[in-house]
Order: structure tokens, then C-alpha cells, then sequence
């Protein structure tokens, strides 16, 4: 705490109430924290990085500035430095993560990889209080000997070729080691499962969004879906709070996946692991697919985080459970049952 | 607000109340009969907007009169629109309850489609996967087996409490995993409280193709410490073979021969929750299955430990994994209580572990050569 308290007061302190910094303003999570953040009077005042403005602005923000930052330029992180020692800022929260890989995985990599090293370096030269990550709990690796539920203290193992998971896995580890080099400040890394709802897009809203699905010959994990408006909430209470260290941020109950893709109506189509594998490597080669071969991987073995360390430290518990939160993705309200799924494909 | 001289938040309150008091489908938050057609087509929207055709229903308060205009940043509508804007730029489709729902020819085929998909599943499991509609789908098979096929008789279930959690400790035989089916299913069929058992299932078993996630939707759980830890901390009956694959893999000759309990996991385990030991003995496995040899050679390579050869395997094909009609007796111990003698911190000695788990060997070695005489 020592360097945090005397970072801060040396700072001038122009505004009463907390300042925070957040990257990655565009994506879904940082608009909504932007929005909680606006109606709670404890914020004063609130600092957009992000390449472009975000959208979140045009609402008639008046608390926010935004600042153009673009994570993946060499020496940006003694910019980030010089302005949140200029401003103050005593909570940065870490969100410039892609929610669905691209074909551009070099420059993915500076992004997320190289991006959360320069945020980093940016908090060790000017320290804020509180530094809060996005991670999602794909970086347990889906593997045959993990547990049912995953705890945060399991080893983050990846995915021995995705890009798009190891820059996670190694932006995750990047923060661990910035908490234990600097005990001053709190560091906490949310790990949320794979995020589903209505107006978000991810890498599960984007396959799950296609009528026919593959599924792995004889292979029926169990898969686990968090809400997006109970990711907004997770994510605005690890701001508030002071809860350090990983934490998964889960939604309620589990299903087989073979039960997902029917209550989404989508077909499915069992194949063998390795013609999927092969066929999805062709495909996602020719840029025909938007999900990466790796994700099969996670359709054969189960890959479930354990949500009671947030319920412990943050009191967060998922509203919404996971049957719900699939009819709210395909817009369909319990009482009407999914007779509407049709319309997403209208 | 730029263009916006009153505050519209109390008129459109007014007007949703209004809709509220007069209008039996906005109860439900968003008009599920016709729309109203007329509002939409005097309403200036543009015509060939495709999210929000003719035939659109639209927000219960968005009544003809106090339409704001689309350019209107400040009003809920032109929030909406934006937002229906934002979704198609993050590659979505916009969809409900932002933009109006119009039935679509298809919706008949889906909603036939997804009963069909549903048949025979839950959409409700437990946390580890235990799906109550396949359970009950697949009861009449097990209680075939148990009855018919297998003739089990059980004796000793008296010593299964009726709640609170406990171990039961069980010799491992067969190639594939009937013994556990059968204790679980005993269990659940002739004990007074009926309570369920959850068996812990190895590795080879639980990632086998199509029987493993069957054995997961019966109640099947992948034995691993953190698993049965959950599972017990619930106050579950929990089920464990010590013997791992060793005892699947054992040959005819060396039948009801107990192999070494593991590493002595299932110790620490009942120490660490507190929970009592039952030794059962289950007799019948080994001649159900009756293993002649095991080919190793290619096994690996498709991830199985072993390829058993039985007497009717692999020549029949894989109607040679149906078992032989044995006689089956299935014996529950008295429960050995573990925490009455130890601390949990008994978990860390490895000495003590290790002869706790021989004892409770014995133990069993004793009841299966007893039920093998009687």
C-alpha cells in the first residue's frame, strides 16, 4: 500500500473522488463500466485510452475524456506514464483485449501481449492505487485431466498453438508478476468465462451465432456462459472493491454442449476430432472461418472455472442462469420459449 | 441534449403508465399480440428499413403522438437506434428487444426443430453434469441389469447413511465399468433413503468415446481430487475405486485379487472432508467381463490404456462388451470413521496414509473373500 498512498498524494488532486483510467473504452465491457461509472458518485472523473473515441461518449458522458492512445506504438508507455501522473489516476482498468481472434495475430500479439507490458510499464513508473485486468478462464486450457471446476490457483496452460488464447495466458502472467513486484498496488485479473448476450461479440457469440455447429464424435463437455450485463456488474465491482489476485467471474450452472446447441436449435454436425481439426485448420487458413482450430479443443474436453473466490471477495454471484442467458443471446424471453431464433438469421 | 427544449423522461414515464393501465400486452414488458400497424405506418420511419418493417411491433410507450425523431440523440427511441446500429457494426444481428419481432415462416421448423433436439435431455444439469431426464432414460437399463441379468443381491445397506456425506470404498473388476453402475444403482434402488451415488470414474473410462459423457449424464464424475472434494463438501454419497486401472485391467487369474490402492488419495480424501469410510465388496464383475489378455500395442495410440480380449470380445465386435450373465453380490461394510481418530492435518503423513489405505485394503480383501465362500 505504501507506494500507492504516497504516489497518490503526491499527486495533485484536483478532483474529489476517485480517477480511473481505462483502456480498451470501445469494447463492450469498457462501455458499460464507463456507463456505471458515470451514475456513481464516488468517480470523479474517468480517462478513455483507446485508438479511437468510443462509442460510450456520444451518450452524453460528462465525466469521461478521451485520450488517443494506441497500446501497440513502441514508447507509449511513458506517455500512459505522463498522464496518469498528470491526472491522478488511482484505478487502472485493463481492457484492451480482442473478444474474438483475428487473422492479424502479429498484430494481436503487440496488442494484448506487448500492449498490457506497456500498461504495465506505464503503472510501475506512475503507481495507481488499484489495476484491474480482463482475462477470460479459456487460459486454464481445455485438457482431460482438468478438474470439473477449475480454482484460480490452477496453472494457466493454454493452448499449445492458439495465438489468440497464449497472448492471454501471457498477459495474465505478466500482471502476476507486476503484483509481486509491486505489493503497493492492488492488482486484481478477473478471468471471465466465455461471455454470451444480445449485443456483445465474442469468439462463443460469433460460433454460436451460425446455425450448424461441429461437434467432437462421442465428446459432450460441459461449457459455461456468462452473461454480459453480469460481466458488467462483475467488472464494476472489482473496480469498487479491493479484492486482489485472479479471480474467474462465472456464470450459474453448466451444461453439455450437445444441450446448448439444442436449445439454440442449431445443428449439429458430429465429426472425428482430427477431420474437424484438419478441416477447421483449412478453413481458418483460407479465412473462411472466424473461430480458430484451437477452439475444438474446447468442445472435447471440459473447461469450467470455479466461481466462489468472487462471491467470497467481490459478492458476486451471476444472476442469470446459463439457460437464460442462452435464450437472452438468441433473443428469445423464457415464456416464448426460442420460437424467434429464426429472426437472427432473418 | 442538444435538441431537446423539455425533459421527455416524465412524458414517456406517463405514457408507459398509460400503456400499463390500458394495454393488456405491454404487462409483460413488450406487446406479444399484433402490432399496431397503424402507429408504425403514420410514424416516420423509413419504409425499407428491414429491422423495423410494416409489420413491427415497437416499444410500449412508443405511442403515435409522442414519436421523437430518429436524429434525436437524447430520446430512449434515438438511444435505440443507436444501439441497433452499434450491434450491426459489432457483426450482430440485432435482435430482441430492440429490434420488433415479425414471425417468420421458419419459426414452425424451429420450434418443431429444437423439441426433436431436446428429446431426452434436461436443460437443467448439476454442477457435474448429471442430466435428470437422460438419468431417468436410462434407469430402465441399469434396473435390467440390476435385476434381471445381474440377479444382484445386496446386503448391508443399512450401513449407507441416509444422509450426510460418506465414501464408499469398493474393489474394482471388469473391463468396463458395470460395478460402479451396479453400487450406484443399488443404492438408489433398494436403499430406505434412496439417495444417489456419485462414482468416481477413471481417466481411460470417463474419456472413452460416447460412454464417457453417458456415464457423466448418469452421474458418472472424473475422479480427481478437486471433484470428489466438491462432491463431498455437498454432502454427497461418493463412490470411489482405489484400484483405479489397475483393477479394471487385472487378469482372469488373478480375479478378486485386490491390486494396490492407488497412491492412498481416497485416505487423505475422507480425512480432509471428514467423511466415513464404507468398504464395499462386489462380486460377479470379474466373471461378467472375464479378461483373457490385453493387447497394449496400438491401445496407446488411440488413447486407451488397453484393448481387454474376453471371451467374447473383440470377436463378437462391440456387442462382445455386453456382459456375461453373472451372478452378482454387492456387500456394504460397517463404516470405518476416520475422523474420529484423526485430524484433518493426518492428511500430510504420508506413513500414516499409506497404512490407513492397506488396512481399509484388507478390509475389503477380507469381505470379497468372505461373499466368495458364503
Amino acid at each position: 500500500m505504501a507506494i500507492g498512498t504516497n504516489g497518490s498524494a503526491a499527486r495533485p488532486r484536483r478532483a474529489t473522488g476517485r480517477v480511473v483510467a481505462i483502456t480498451g473504452a470501445c469494447t463492450y465491457l469498457g462501455g458499460e463500466l464507463v456507463r456505471q461509472l458515470e451514475e456513481d458518485t464516488r468517480y470523479a472523473k474517468v480517462l478513455l485510452l483507446d485508438v479511437r473515441e468510443p462509442p460510450v461518449l456520444a451518450e452524453g458522458i460528462t465525466k469521461a475524456r478521451f485520450y488517443p492512445i494506441d497500446l501497440t506504438q513502441p514508447t507509449i508507455d511513458g506517455e500512459i506514464a505522463t498522464l496518469l501522473a498528470r491526472e491522478g489516476v488511482d484505478t487502472v482498468v485493463h481492457g484492451a483485449f480482442l473478444a474474438h481472434p483475428t487473422h492479424a495475430t502479429e498484430w494481436a500479439h503487440e496488442l494484448e501481449d506487448v500492449g498490457t507490458m506497456h500498461v504495465l510499464n506505464a503503472c510501475a513508473a506512475a503507481p495507481p492505487q488499484r489495476f484491474v485486468m480482463l482475462g477470460t478462464t479459456m487460459a486454464y486450457g481445455a485438457y482431460p485431466h482438468n478438474p470439473n471446476y477449475l480454482s484460480e490457483t490452477a496453472e494457466l496452460h493454454g493452448h499449445r498453438d492458439s495465438r489468440f488464447i497464449n497472448d492471454k495466458v501471457r498477459a495474465d502472467k505478466q500482471a502476476q508478476r507486476f503484483a509481486r513486484e509491486h505489493p503497493g498496488v492492488q492488482v486484481a485479473v478477473l478471468r471471465f468465462a466465455p461471455i454470451l448476450g444480445p449485443t456483445i461479440s465474442t469468439l462463443h457469440t460469433r460460433f454460436f451465432g451460425r446455425l450448424a455447429a461441429p461437434v467432437m464424435a462421442g465428446h459432450d463437455p460441459l461449457l459455461q456462459f456468462l452473461h454480459e450485463q453480469d460481466a458488467a456488474w462483475a467488472l464494476k465491482l472489482a473496480v469498487d472493491g479491493d479484492a486482489t489476485g485472479p479471480i474467474n467471474i462465472v456464470g450459474k450452472g453448466v451444461l453439455p454442449y450437445t444441450t446448448v446447441l439444442a436449445l439454440m436449435g442449431r445443428v449439429a454436425l458430429p465429426m472425428p476430432y482430427l477431420i474437424a481439426r484438419a478441416g477447421a485448420k483449412a478453413l481458418w487458413a483460407t479465412q473462411v472461418l472466424s473461430s480458430p482450430p484451437s477452439f475444438l479443443d474446447y468442445l472435447l474436453y471440459v473447461c469450467v472455472a470455479d466461481g466462489s473466490k468472487a462471491r467470497r471477495e467481490l459478492g458476486f454471484t451471476a444472476r442469470f442462469s446459463i439457460k437464460r442467458t442462452i435464450l437472452d443471446f438468441l433473443g428469445a424471453s423464457p415464456e416464448d420459449g426460442a420460437t424467434d431464433i429464426a429472426s437472427s438469421f432473418a | 441534449m442538444p435538441n431537446d427544449p423539455t425533459d421527455p423522461t416524465d412524458d414517456l414515464a406517463d405514457d408507459l403508465a398509460d400503456d400499463l393501465a390500458d394495454d393488456d400486452d405491454a404487462a409483460d414488458g413488450w406487446p406479444s399480440g399484433a402490432p399496431d400497424a397503424s402507429a408504425v405506418a403514420d410514424a416516420s420511419w423509413p419504409d425499407d428499413d428491414v429491422f423495423l418493417g410494416g409489420e413491427a411491433s415497437l416499444a410500449p410507450h412508443a405511442s403515435q403522438d409522442h414519436y421523437p425523431s430518429m436524429l434525436d440523440d437524447s430520446t430512449e427511441l434515438g438511444a435505440e437506434q443507436r444501439e441497433i446500429e452499434r450491434r450491426l457494426e459489432g457483426g450482430r444481428t440485432p435482435v430482441y428487444p430492440l429490434d420488433a419481432r415479425r414471425p417468420l415462416p421458419l419459426e414452425f421448423v424451429w420450434k418443431r426443430w429444437r423439441t426433436f433436439a431436446m428429446r431426452g435431455r434436461s436443460d437443467v444439469v448439476d454442477d457435474f453434469g448429471r442430466d435428470p431426464i437422460a438419468t431417468a432414460r436410462w434407469e430402465w437399463v441399469l434396473d435390467f441389469l440390476y435385476s434381471k441379468w445381474f440377479r444382484v443381491e445386496v446386503t448391508g445397506l443399512e450401513h449407507v447413511p441416509d444422509e450426510g456425506r460418506a465414501l464408499l470404498v469398493a474393489n474394482h473388476a471388469g473391463s468396463l465399468p458395470y460395478d460402479s453402475a451396479m453400487v450406484m444403482h443399488a443404492v438408489r434402488r433398494d436403499h430406505r433413503a434412496r439417495r444417489d451415488v456419485r462414482p468416481l470414474v477413471e481417466d481411460a473410462v470417463f474419456h472413452l468415446p460416447w460412454l464417457g459423457p453417458l456415464m457423466n449424464r448418469i452421474g458418472g464424475v472424473r475422479a480427481c481430487p478437486e471433484n470428489a472434494e466438491r462432491l463431498l463438501a455437498n454432502d454427497e454419497l461418493v463412490a470411489v475405486f482405489p484400484e483405479g486401472v489397475k483393477g479394471m485391467s487385472k487378469l482372469w487369474r488373478d480375479r478378486y485379487r485386490l491390486q494396490r490402492f492407488g497412491r492412498g488419495g481416497f485416505i487423505k480424501l475422507a480425512l480432509r472432508s471428514r467423511a466415513p469410510l464404507i468398504p464395499v465388496a462386489v462380486i460377479g464383475a470379474e466373471e461378467a467381463l472375464p479378461l483373457l489378455g490385453r493387447i497394449t500395442w496400438f491401445a496407446r495410440n488411440v488413447g486407451i490404456p488397453y484393448v481387454p480380449v474376453t471371451p467374447t470380445f473383440p470377436w463378437l465386435g462391440p456387442a462382445g462388451l455386453l456382459p456375461l450373465p453373472s451372478k452378482w453380490r454387492i456387500a456394504f461394510g460397517e463404516p470405518i470413521d476416520l475422523a474420529g481418530e484423526y485430524g484433518p492435518d493426518a492428511a500430510e503423513d504420508r506413513l500414516l496414509v499409506g497404512r490407513l489405505a492397506e488396512q481399509v485394503r484388507a478390509q475389503v480383501q477380507g469381505m470379497v473373500d468372505a461373499l466368495r465362500k458364503s
